[in-house]
């Protein structure tokens, strides 16, 4: 184990000191994206603006589900980030061979390898739009913290999840720059309140895929309107997260080392 | 009149190469057959939610909505573009001396290989989706005025080409240009009218968007698909809409062939 976490930390200079290296560079992308994430929100603000509103939910309370949702998106990013591209790159390149052959589990050296620095900036940008619409829903209490925080942990185990499936896939759907696409379409439900879908939407939202833990459980269990229920959801989540690593795993006894 | 047929011939050889290569990726296109549905009925729940009782927001009424963020959506794939990536990889790697020294302008040939590849993005991503769109979400997409649309879509076409590439071309500069072609895409993404109607804006920015390329990119085809535009107080007929993107196309072009000439005093063939 130990030997684990010290090639991680390993990991994790290099990372930090390759960001150095090209410190413009960093700077740029970590300003972009946190320029982004400041106009993310911008779709609700003018809805709200224009005098309507999601029901049942005010201005506030729907930026605090958008930033949750950046928040975990950040924070799944830095350790989960760059594994999908290195993936779809070894196996296009038929390089991958040389991943199998550390004396190391290729999983956890493939994540090691891509701990992704410029996601701080997406994580800072989201913590901020947090702490400004928490400000804004009133007094949040100590058992809502602790219900946010396991929720919070366990949307971030779904994109996990997510980007491991997708990962996964481009050991067949060798080369196909657009995977990402499909995750990036289905997480857009997580962005919003779950009660505008209907019954469907929401049960496969919470149940399968269940991208509601992302944003809008997390920012329910904030405001004190989860149901007891609703912390089911959790076990799905973390199923998911197991189905993630399951799958890369076996997609990588399918790997058939042909450079392409 | 040989000029002429020679020139046609070039643009359908290089469309169709192009055509032919991405034919090999076109499971590529297909994601969009998924990727696209999810978004549009991400979309539609949201905005069925906003309307509320409500029968107008922002000029239009929740049908028009829909048909509005059904046509950016299928405009979008029509007109897509990575001239700029493109090109940038070409100055960087040094490749684009084989492109100097071949007898068609390089700007020409990209444009024609856009065209080869949207045909292929016509039919293995704008046909599934349109008919995904008519058929499963029920929505009508029949263009007010289907003239007009073709139109304003082909200027759009132009509009999204030479923006992109005029992009590309401060690689000549910059040599990596990935900074400033992800700050466009953010900018793009949202005055383009992509995410949301530009006429929820404030007014100061709509008048703004009358003489930036954004807007005549996405919200101009669409609004002349659902047969009405307006932005920042000025109301067009679809044929005044259509000239004014004309015109911008043009201004557009003009500024690309400024940038492009200085561009060619840059270059060293010397890749990075």
């Amino acid at each position: 184990m130990k030997k684990y976490v010290d090639v991680y930390k390993q990991c994790m200079y290099s990372a930090i000191q390759t960001a150095s290296a090209y410190r413009m560079n960093f700077i740029v992308s970590s300003l972009i994206t946190l320029i982004g994430n400041i106009l993310f929100p911008l779709v609700t603000l003018l809805i709200y603006r224009a005098g309507t509103s999601f029901p049942g939910w005010s201005l506030y309370e729907v930026l605090l589900i958008q930033s949750i949702f950046t928040m975990s998106s950040g924070l799944s990013s830095l350790v989960f980030g760059g594994l999908l591209w290195t993936t779809m790159s070894h196996v296009r390149e038929g390089s991958f061979e040389v991943i199998l052959l550390k004396p190391l589990n290729p999983l956890f050296y493939i994540v090691a390898t891509t701990f992704s620095v410029e996601s701080v900036g997406l994580f800072l940008g989201g913590a901020a739009l947090f702490i400004f619409s928490a400000m804004h829903i009133g007094a949040i209490s100590a058992l809502a913290w602790l219900q946010f925080t396991g929720m919070f942990l366990a949307g971030t185990a779904v994109l996990a999840g997510l980007s491991l499936m997708m990962a996964a896939m481009s050991f067949k759907w060798v080369g196909n720059s657009r995977i990402s696409e499909l995750a990036d379409s289905v997480l857009h439900v997580g962005k919003y309140p779950l009660p505008i879908f209907p019954k469907a939407v929401q049960a496969a939202a919470t149940l399968i895929i269940p991208v509601g833990m992302v944003g809008y459980l997390p920012a329910s269990a904030l405001l004190g309107r989860v149901q007891a229920g609703d912390f089911i959801a959790i076990l799905p989540c973390f199923v998911f997260l197991w189905a993630g690593i399951w799958v890369y795993r076996h997609m990588i006894r399918l790997y058939e080392g042909v450079g392409g | 009149m040989n000029r002429l047929k020679h020139n046609w011939l070039i643009c359908r050889a290089v469309a169709e190469v192009t055509y032919k290569e991405w034919s090999a990726y076109r499971t590529h296109s297909l994601v969009s057959v998924i990727v696209g549905p999810v978004y549009f009925m991400v979309q539609y729940f949201i905005w069925t939610a906003v309307y509320g009782g409500q029968t107008t927001l922002g000029g239009l009424d929740l049908q028009q909505m829909i048909r509005y963020f059904g046509a950016t959506a299928l405009i979008g794939y029509l007109i897509m573009d990575f001239a700029d990536w493109n090109l940038s990889m070409l100055v960087r790697t040094g490749k684009f001396l084989t492109f100097h020294l071949r007898p068609v302008h390089h700007r020409s040939f990209a444009l024609f290989q856009k065209l080869g590849h949207r045909m292929l993005g016509f039919l293995f991503e704008f046909l599934p989706c349109l008919l995904i769109f008519i058929y499963i979400f029920g929505i009508d997409m029949r263009p007010a005025s289907l003239p007009w649309t073709l139109v304003s879509v082909l200027l759009a076409f132009l509009m999204n080409f030479y923006v992109n590439y005029t992009i590309g071309l401060t690689s000549f500069w910059l040599v990596q240009s990935g900074g400033i072609r992800s700050a466009f895409l953010l900018v793009s993404g949202i005055f383009s009218g992509a995410l949301i109607p530009l006429d929820f804006f404030p007014h100061w920015l709509q008048v703004t968007q009358l003489f930036l390329p954004f807007q005549y990119i996405a919200y101009m085809p669409a609004m002349v698909f659902t047969g009405h535009y307006s932005l920042g107080g000025l109301e067009l007929s679809l044929p005044e809409a259509v000239g004014m993107q004309a015109a911008a196309v043009l201004v557009m072009f003009g500024c690309n062939e400024w940038v492009r000439r200085r561009a060619m005093k840059q270059f060293t063939a010397v890749g990075a």
